[in-house]
């Protein structure tokens, strides 16, 4: 019964936003006009969380910590399990801020070295697919790969750079789906999907003048890393030298940065 | 009782007892159980013999039967324990046994020595690594001047021939691997763990656990 109500609900909203689209300017969830008709049959602590969440006022609007806090919510929510434990709610704050566009936060990880580790022979060898036996069990399973590789010729701090300039404007041009992140987010409440992608890059000196880049996504939905992992690449045409596809578990050292993005 | 027995006998016909790979592993039946079910599915591929042949396990890793690959065949070749060519249930079972993440790590140091010692001599020889090093780098398509493959040699041998004498021998493997974990990470499978949740088909045949509880 629960799942009926939400599913009329996300048919409701669809069409709401839908009016709405043509006035939506910024990438950030906004809802402009807040006349809404709740269906009759939505609980009266329902509509008072859906109230809240469709505020137009940014200043009165909910905080996630309040939603997740919310009892109607909490009813039969299941938090969702990271693979990676470092999960930082800023970024999901941010959705509810009208605190610029901070949809893309770049966080750089300084490590003892400052300088890429070079690779040594063995882990070199060990990247072959030959030695990935895992590729036996994916095969069965269907699985897609949740991390991708590709080679450059150029200077460890220039390809980080590159990186994060071409990944600003596909984070935007994601983010731009509106009707798709609000609708996550509805998902999110019904099938506690994780709304925060953390992909990995890290860039491992493989000799001299070459160097290995790897991205790995550590939660969030694969088929969308491995979209912005192909548009990514698209746009650094002019340094990737070689793109391999294998899948690993973890990299070796090197100079960490990731980005974390609140993603539909 | 002796109609479950048959009934597993006559599914692991030709192939060992899982409960006795059970026994010698650190998988429990109904593990063992769920990996027939691959093992089925990769060693029918080409022939459909009830043995993986070195095509089917290629086309398993590759999905192309005819691709060679230096690191396939020695993974390969220590599979095929009994050195027939082919690799059947229990070699298997008992090979994956040390990928499993609950394996020693000592079993996991060994495999990966024996594994880079292509000729078995018993070290693993400069000679050897510079084979394998242009191997990789074929197949990653990656070109690299002989002057920075003898480059990354250098500093690998640096690294891990302790007494420089241009071999790398167990002891200094096992201390290479040590300050190196990373090493070992082709030699862990996670999906091992979840091996009966991959392979849900084997519940609908499962006769053994009865019998075992």
């Amino acid at each position: 019964m629960l799942h009926s109500f939400f599913i009329c609900f996300v048919i409701f909203v669809l069409s709401c936003i839908f009016i709405c689209h043509l006035i939506l300017i910024s990438s950030c969830l906004q809802i402009f006009k807040a006349e809404f008709t709740c269906l009759h049959w939505f609980s009266a602590s329902a509509k008072k969380l859906i109230k809240r969440i469709l505020d137009p006022n940014p200043a009165t609007r909910i905080t996630f910590a309040e939603v997740i806090e919310n009892e109607w919510f909490n009813k039969g929510y299941k938090a969702p399990k990271y693979e990676n434990a470092n999960v930082s709610l800023d970024d999901v704050h941010a959705i509810f801020d009208e605190s610029g566009s901070q949809n893309l936060v770049v966080e750089r990880r300084e490590e003892e070295l400052r300088t890429p580790v070079t690779m040594n022979a063995f882990e070199l060898i060990s990247t072959s697919k030959g030695l990935n036996l895992g590729l036996l069990f994916e095969k069965q399973m269907g699985l897609v790969k949740r991390k991708t590789q590709f080679t450059s010729k150029c200077p460890a701090n220039e390809i980080v750079t590159k990186i994060e300039a071409a990944a600003a404007p596909i984070w935007d041009l994601m983010s731009r789906k509106i009707t798709t992140r609000f609708l996550d987010f509805l998902l999110h409440l019904i099938h506690s999907r994780p709304l925060m992608e953390i992909y990995n890059v890290q860039v491992l000196q493989v000799a001299p003048s070459l160097y290995m880049v790897e991205m790995r996504k550590s939660g969030g939905d694969t088929l969308e890393f491995h979209k912005f992992y192909k548009n990514l690449t698209t746009s650094l045409k002019d340094i990737v030298w070689k793109t391999i596809d294998e899948e690993k578990e973890e990299g070796t050292q090197g100079t960490t940065f990731s980005l974390k993005n609140l993603f539909s | 009782m002796g109609c479950f027995h048959s009934k597993v006998a006559r599914k692991f016909r030709g192939h060992e007892d899982p409960v006795k790979l059970a026994s010698e592993t650190a998988f429990s039946v109904s593990e063992v159980e769920a990996l027939f079910e691959l093992f089925k599915s990769i060693s029918s591929s080409v022939v459909d013999d009830g043995l993986i042949n070195k095509e089917e396990f290629q086309l398993a890793l590759f999905k192309n039967r005819k691709k060679e690959n230096l690191f396939a065949n020695r993974i390969f070749d220590m599979f095929d324990v009994k050195r027939k060519g082919v690799i059947d249930f229990g070699d298997f079972v008992r090979s994956l046994n040390v990928f499993h993440p609950n394996a020693s790590l000592e079993d996991k140091i060994d495999f990966t020595f024996r594994l880079y010692d292509m000729d078995c001599t018993g070290f693993i020889e400069r000679q050897e690594v510079k084979q394998m090093l242009i191997a990789l780098l074929c197949e990653s398509e990656m070109k690299l001047g002989d002057e920075t493959i003898e480059i990354i040699l250098d500093k690998t041998f640096e690294d891990a021939d302790v007494n420089q004498d241009g071999k790398i021998d167990k002891l200094e493997w096992s201390d290479f691997v040590n300050k190196n974990p990373s090493l070992l990470k082709i030699m862990t499978l996670p999906y091992l763990r979840d091996i009966t949740t991959t392979f849900p088909s084997f519940i609908f045949n499962s006769e053994v656990d009865e019998i075992v509880k």
